[in-house]
């Protein structure tokens, strides 16, 4: 589904993402961790042919991130979401829904089903202008979600919520996984992610420093804020 | 509908009522329909030139070019308020990445853009003109059609001044790629005016005893040259009232400002097209 091949992104002389390689496979739940500035948003933005690789190759889809059509029955939800403050939250779905060339009738379901499963009832008509962090951040979920996309890629989603958003978040991500969706998510939040992903990826200043299962990674008692230092400290 | 034709409408229509949503934008509408409204009392004066009258016939033909004009330049210089922020604020607004995370191609988003500002501010400016022409109709009961065709002629200035900020943005920050294109405008407005001084008799005589022919050839290249905002407007100006169409000589400012719209166009694209998306 996703495959990043000895890609290398360079701001000048900072790598900011350095000769990594890795896949994820479709239906897995998989998570990019690392430290601030370890280069996983670079990531992301590759993915979605926001900014090129200074040197390798990216897959989405099977085709190169370059390639528009990688981005059929994708779904994106960006790190520190915003919504045009003059639209409401259902304004914005249907505008998302519009640029899939989602029929009307159809858009219309969607959104309802979206706004419900996002836990906005009641709140959808209202100027996004007025909603807070954690209410933009499930709006933007829920724009990620419209056009059953097969894969989810989601930079810091639980970002802004609070501990019952966040659960509520966990839920619906761990729904949508067993539905069949391939998830990719760049987190701070390795107890979450220690939940519900398969594998795990840590980078640190642009290096890949390991991929494998969560459950390879973690193991004697250890938890994965633990694996994380032990890996990013060195 | 091809799909890429239809996203491209679909962005532009956005644009188009973004902007139309935007308080700013509303207060200028505003403002500007009631300063065309209260233009209406220059064609009741009374006008000497030379000592003589001038008859109504020609009031209306001077007065109507003069606000024809006053509005065009006026629209212009909103048209390049409109689109300098136009970037930054579907950047800030997370509208670009909301729509590049969909399978919609760069171009098409910066097509819609320009389409969705041009159209909008082409329809700013056929309204202010509509006012005029209507006014001019109904009150003096005299009908100038090519007026609303002069309009849509001089829209071609806004398509120019759209794209070749909406490039100077991506480059620099907003309010210099404002003045950016009002230093165009004003080399452009300039330049004809120097072209039109160098060509009267009173210039030419002095030409010829000051043997100064040299400093005209310089402002006859910018003349010719430099994007002609000026010529087009006068070229649009030229269907109202009695001149009516004056030949494929006159066309070539509309022919200038096409081409250095597909200039601008093209680099508009290259840049765009390595801007990284945040």
């Amino acid at each position: 589904m996703i495959e990043l091949n000895s890609v290398t992104k360079q701001y000048g002389s900072l790598a900011a993402v350095d000769n990594v390689s890795f896949s994820v496979k479709a239906g897995e739940y998989f998570a990019l961790l690392g430290p601030n500035g370890a280069g996983k948003t670079t990531i992301v933005k590759m993915l979605l042919d926001f900014t090129q690789p200074t040197a390798g190759s990216l897959s989405v889809n099977g085709l190169p991130s370059t390639n528009v059509s990688s981005r059929t029955a994708v779904g994106y939800l960006a790190e520190n979401y915003h919504i045009s403050p003059h639209l409401s939250g259902w304004q914005y779905l249907q505008r998302c829904a519009e640029l899939l060339d989602i029929s009307r009738s159809e858009a219309a379901d969607q959104c309802r089903r979206i706004v419900e499963l996002v836990g906005m009832q009641g709140r959808e008509h209202t100027k996004t202008s007025t909603y807070s962090k954690g209410m933009i951040q499930r709006f933007g979920l829920g724009a990620a979600l419209i056009g059953n996309p097969k894969l989810l890629i989601l930079d810091e989603p639980t970002s802004g919520l609070d501990p019952i958003g966040i659960r509520e978040i966990r839920q619906l991500l761990e729904s949508l996984k067993n539905q069949g969706m391939t998830i990719f998510l760049n987190s701070h939040l390795l107890s979450e992610v220690e939940k519900i992903c398969d594998n795990a990826a840590i980078i640190d200043r642009g290096r890949l420093l390991v991929k494998d299962k969560i459950s390879t990674l973690v193991k004697d008692g250890d938890t994965l804020e633990d694996v994380f230092v032990k890996f990013v400290k060195g | 509908m091809p799909k890429a034709f239809s996203s491209i409408i679909k962005i532009a229509k956005y644009t188009f009522t973004d902007e139309v949503r935007q308080r700013s934008f509303i207060v200028m509408f505003v403002i500007c329909v009631t300063l065309v409204f209260l233009m209406r009392g220059c064609y009741h004066g009374n006008y000497t030139v030379n000592g003589q009258d001038l008859d109504a016939g020609a009031i209306v033909g001077s007065v109507s070019r003069a606000t024809f004009h006053v509005i065009a330049v006026g629209v212009m210089l909103l048209t390049a308020l409109f689109s300098m922020r136009v970037f930054r604020r579907d950047r800030d607004e997370g509208t670009q990445s909301s729509i590049f995370s969909k399978p919609i191609t760069r171009w098409q988003y910066v097509i819609g853009k320009v389409l969705g500002l041009w159209v909008l501010s082409a329809f700013f400016m056929f309204i202010l003109h509509a006012i005029i022409f209507l006014t001019v109709s109904i009150t003096l009961k005299v009908v100038m059609p090519g007026y609303l065709i002069a309009s849509l002629l001089c829209s071609f200035d806004l398509l120019f001044v759209v794209i070749a900020v909406l490039f100077f943005s991506l480059m620099m920050p907003d309010i210099a790629a404002f003045l950016c294109i009002m230093g165009i405008g004003i080399i452009s407005f300039v330049a004809d005016g120097i072209f039109a001084i160098s060509h009267s008799p009173m210039a030419q005589a002095m030409m010829q005893q000051q043997g100064s022919q040299q400093d005209w050839t310089a402002w006859r290249v910018v003349y010719y040259l430099w994007p002609k905002l000026s010529g087009t407007q006068h070229f649009a100006s030229s269907f109202i009232g009695s001149e009516g169409f004056s030949g494929f000589v006159y066309i070539y400012p509309l022919i200038n400002i096409l081409i250095y719209g597909l200039i601008f166009s093209a680099l508009l694209f290259w840049r765009f097209r390595n801007e990284d998306i945040i």
